[in-house]
């Protein structure tokens, strides 16, 4: 069986920049994959490219075998959900509203939801513990709360894909790791798939089962992380953040900066 | 869930409250006039009893199709007012955003000036002009490619400039006192010369833009959100916007060729009804309408009543609209809509 998504060489960009050169890449069902990079190496652009949010210059993205690029919004909503950054303001409804607007692209233009999507909006807010909050108004809901709300209603979209642009950038340390650990969950109990672009490595490293290593447009390494060895993950790592050191952790990786002791002393060993 | 619960309450509360305002404005906007018609005689000619004949006529040939144009142009502002500050993500958004009013300005202009103004000329040059520079921002916009809801803003703003550039000159060369004074009296707006087949004619417009919003309304809640969210959801991005502005368009063209311009219900009515049950999702939008159309009735009653002589309608819908706006304002609590 294919992959699940299929980026082939796809170039894209601004109408008289290119700003991604020719990236392929796959991900499978269940896995969550990591594009990592600084800012400005192209990661948001080339999520949104995927999600046909900017125009392509070449190259086909498929999801479940399917070329995605010649589709219209709605036909692509179908198999790929989108989680940007930052929700838009949504002012004067409930959260249960919002988590229904998930169903647009599978409910014909002029219908409404009806009593079989309310029901299941309510599981999908069940399962992220929001169903006390249904009834409440979104805009008062915490930063991390509304987050929960945004992937709830990317849940009842039912696409097979999952794409979050650093949806975790106005978050607070133990929202941020609740929302991932969330996500993860989902696509790991739900098959489906996930590509995330975050600014931490480590939050990468924790949660995530890929790394996809971006540098100038380009994808420089795709880097599993189960039961890869400590030295592999730290030069990958080091070809993107300079001076850093990656450490075990609980059975997991760490990555920290390198003290001006430590750098002269890596040197010395050269 | 005791809150959807009062939600629930208030907004039928919201409804009830406007659906008896409105009850009452079109009963004595029946009966207040030159000719009064007493609530007596107005019982009669409802239930079919003996009345005078002038009485029969002024109410069946100038007051019902009046008061029905005042529902209609009201209820119809005021529904366009909610869905353009909904798709403009704007309070300050009204119809007028995307040169509406401002080509069919120039259209009625052209039509006094080139043909004095005969029978229909006005309302047909101020439809043509109001669908024609909605017509003319939108292509300006796909010239752009542009996705973003601002380009047509800035497109509205170009065109209503050359739009009231025209304006302007034809104002400098009318030949007449007359044609100038027609032409400011048209900006201000009346429905003193409302008559039946006048509504009969912009009813199906009005009726393809009113239900045709109604229809899209789940796309134009949508459509508040940031617009790479809304495609992400799978809204048809460009189509269903184009569609939403076009059939407002129309909406707004019918009710004012047969008004003039009418400021502030469409900006007003959506504030209102956001205030009163603080939501924005269809409610506002029904709501919106509702007071839309008794502030318009409402003002029709004292354009008639306050003084010997009609006055201009747009004013009284400023009069009007501003205290209930900013009795609502106050009584808002902190930090809500």
């Amino acid at each position: 069986m294919s992959a699940l998504l299929e980026v082939d060489h796809l170039s894209c960009g601004y109408a008289h920049q290119e700003i991604v050169h020719d990236v392929s890449l796959t991900v499978e069902r269940g896995e969550f994959c990591a594009l990592l990079g600084l800012n400005g190496c192209g990661k948001t652009t080339l999520i949104k490219s995927i999600c046909g949010l900017m125009p392509v210059r070449a190259g086909r993205c498929l999801v479940d075998g399917q070329d995605c690029t010649p589709l219209n919004e709605r036909q692509r909503a179908l198999r790929m959900a989108y989680i940007p950054q930052r929700g838009s303001l949504i002012m004067g409804r409930t959260v249960l509203e919002v988590v229904l607007m998930g169903f647009n692209a599978q409910l014909h233009l002029l219908a409404s939801p009806g009593r079989s999507h309310r029901k299941a909006a309510m599981e999908a807010l069940d399962r992220l513990g929001l169903a006390e909050a249904a009834g409440r108004d979104y805009e008062t809901l915490s930063e991390g709360q509304k987050q929960l709300v945004i992937l709830a209603r990317t849940l009842v979209q039912d696409a097979p894909m999952l794409l979050l642009d650093e949806p975790d950038s106005a978050l607070d340390f133990v929202n941020r790791n609740m929302v991932l650990g969330k996500v993860r969950e989902i696509l790991h109990t739900q098959g489906r798939g996930g590509l995330i672009t975050l600014h931490d490595p480590n939050f990468a490293l924790a949660y995530c089962d890929r790394l996809l290593l971006m540098k100038e447009g380009r994808i420089l390494q795709s880097l599993p992380l189960v039961n890869a060895a400590r030295e592999t993950v730290e030069t990958a790592l080091a070809g993107i953040y300079g001076q850093i050191q990656v450490l075990c952790h609980q059975g997991g990786f760490v990555m920290v900066r390198r003290t001006e002791e430590e750098r002269s002393e890596a040197d010395g060993t050269l | 869930m005791s809150g959807e619960k009062q939600r629930t309450k208030r907004v039928c509360a919201a409804y009830l409250l406007a659906a008896a305002a409105l009850m009452i404005a079109v009963t004595v906007s029946f009966c207040v006039g030159k000719y009064p018609i007493s609530p007596q005689e107005l019982l009669a000619l409802m239930t079919g009893g003996e009345v005078k004949e002038m009485t029969r006529k002024v109410f069946f040939t100038l007051r019902v199709s009046r008061t029905w144009m005042a529902v209609l142009s009201g209820a119809g502002l005021g529904l366009a007012g909610a869905v353009y500050q909904i798709i403009f993500k704007n309070p300050l958004a009204s119809p007028d955003i995307i040169g509406v009013s401002s080509g069919a300005n120039l259209g009625a202009a052209v039509a006094i000036v080139a043909v004095n103004g005969v029978m229909g000329s006005v309302a047909a040059g101020a439809f043509a002009g109001g669908l024609l520079a909605v017509a003319l921002v939108m292509l300006l916009v796909r010239a752009t490619r542009s996705t973003a809801t601002s380009t047509y803003v800035l497109a509205g703003i170009i065109i209503s400039a050359l739009s009231k550039t025209g304006i302007m000159l034809l104002k400098y060369f009318a030949d007449s006192e007359a044609h100038l004074a027609a032409m400011e009296y048209w900006t201000m707006g009346s429905l003193a010369a409302v008559t039946a087949s006048r509504v009969w004619e912009i009813l199906p417009y009005w009726t393809v833009g009113f239900a045709g919003l109604l229809l899209l309304h789940r796309q134009i809640q949508l459509l508040s959100l940031n617009e790479e969210e809304c495609q992400a959801l799978g809204v048809r991005l460009k189509p269903v916007r184009r569609t939403v502005l076009a059939l407002s368009t129309l909406l707004v063209a019918a009710i004012i060729s047969v008004t003039g311009l009418i400021s502030f219900v469409g900006l007003i009515a959506p504030h209102i009804a956001n205030l009163m049950i603080r939501r924005r999702d269809t409610h506002t939008m029904l709501l919106s309408s509702l007071i839309g159309a008794v502030v318009m009735v409402a003002s029709d009653i004292l354009a008639r009543a306050l003084y010997a002589a009609e006055l201009p309608v747009s004013t009284l819908t400023t009069l009007i609209g501003v205290p209930v706006l900013v009795w609502f304002m106050c009584r808002r609590k902190e930090g809500r809509i």
